[in-house]
């Protein structure tokens, strides 16, 4: 079963304005992993599905636990965890994963829980920590809303990033 | 017959693989086999015991090797449409190039092997690892 979310484009919205005089809000999607929230722009989610039964790929890096069909097609699924070094996503029958579109690449992304969509003033988004390491490698901006604070990343540097990482060089398979 | 592939399915450890059957020379024990054509441990994992084998060609000079599975579950024959390559994605991310694609078989992806090219991949692994 298809839970499909269609990102809304960036525009002027009520909710989540925080009051800032008609700046026009950015969309992200917002996920639940490392005990945290997690976001990247809405326009790159075609669809939230559920995970099928997956299939898991010989000699793969850890951040790509295997694949899976979706309506015929055959998806790679992207642990961000993994990729970070903080652990893995524990996979459930009730796993959700956002299937993005990244540059050529397209995947799905797992994480412990789905959230949707949340929209942040643009002009209200700080910038990331400082740090170099894990998870912060990949943040492009911190942002806040109603709920808390939202990370915000670059997935498609973060996608680039591990694929350039999984590059065969003589590494020992997964 | 044409818009159809004929697959081998076959199990390595706890998990079934696909191979096309025009790369499978033939199937059977292993004990004929003598060691150097044996190829035991591969990308796809380690057998759980050594009593079946799938007789490859390789690519080179047609010498043939023996890839050591747990069993064979026979042979389907899939429509094309049914065949896939890897996502592009995990193409790029996998280490062993002999993984090329899926067999979608009763709706769950089976992972396609290309054998000539797994025996090329063990054969150049063994032939670097330094000697005991």
């Amino acid at each position: 079963m298809a839970d499909r979310k269609e990102p809304k484009p960036d525009g002027p919205v009520g909710a989540g304005d925080g009051g800032g005089g008609g700046a026009p809000d950015a969309w992200f999607f917002c996920l639940r992993m490392m005990g945290g929230r997690y976001a990247f722009e809405a326009p790159l989610v075609t669809e939230v599905v559920r995970l099928g039964p997956l299939t898991r790929l010989p000699a793969a890096p850890a951040f790509l636990p295997g694949v899976f069909t979706h309506r015929g097609e055959v998806l790679p699924v992207l642990d961000i965890v993994q990729l970070v070094g903080q652990g893995s996503v524990t996979i459930r029958p009730s796993t959700r994963v956002a299937i993005v579109h990244c540059g050529p690449w397209r995947v799905a992304v797992v994480s412990d829980s789905v959230e949707g969509l949340v929209a942040i003033p643009r002009r209200t988004l700080e910038p990331p920590p400082a740090e170099s390491s894990g998870v912060a490698e990949f943040l492009s901006a911190i942002g806040r809303d109603a709920a808390g604070t939202v990370a915000i990343i670059d997935l498609p540097r973060l996608v680039d990033t591990a694929r350039a990482r999984a590059v065969p060089a003589g590494g020992t398979p997964a | 017959m044409s818009g159809h592939s004929e697959i081998l399915l076959f199990q390595v450890g706890a998990r079934v693989f696909a191979a096309e059957v025009y790369d499978v020379v033939r199937v059977g024990a292993v004990r004929n086999a003598q060691e150097p054509e044996l190829l035991v441990r591969s990308a796809l994992g380690e057998p759980f015991a050594r009593n079946r084998g799938i007789v490859v060609a390789s690519h080179q000079g047609g010498t043939e090797h023996t890839l050591v599975v747990d069993q064979i579950l026979g042979v389907r024959t899939v429509p094309e449409s049914d065949v896939h390559p890897l996502p592009a994605f995990a193409a790029e991310c996998l280490q062993s190039p002999s993984v090329t694609g899926f067999v979608l078989v009763d709706e769950s992806p089976m992972l396609l092997i290309d054998l000539p090219t797994l025996v090329r991949e063990q054969r150049a692994s063994a032939a670097a690892a330094p000697s005991p």
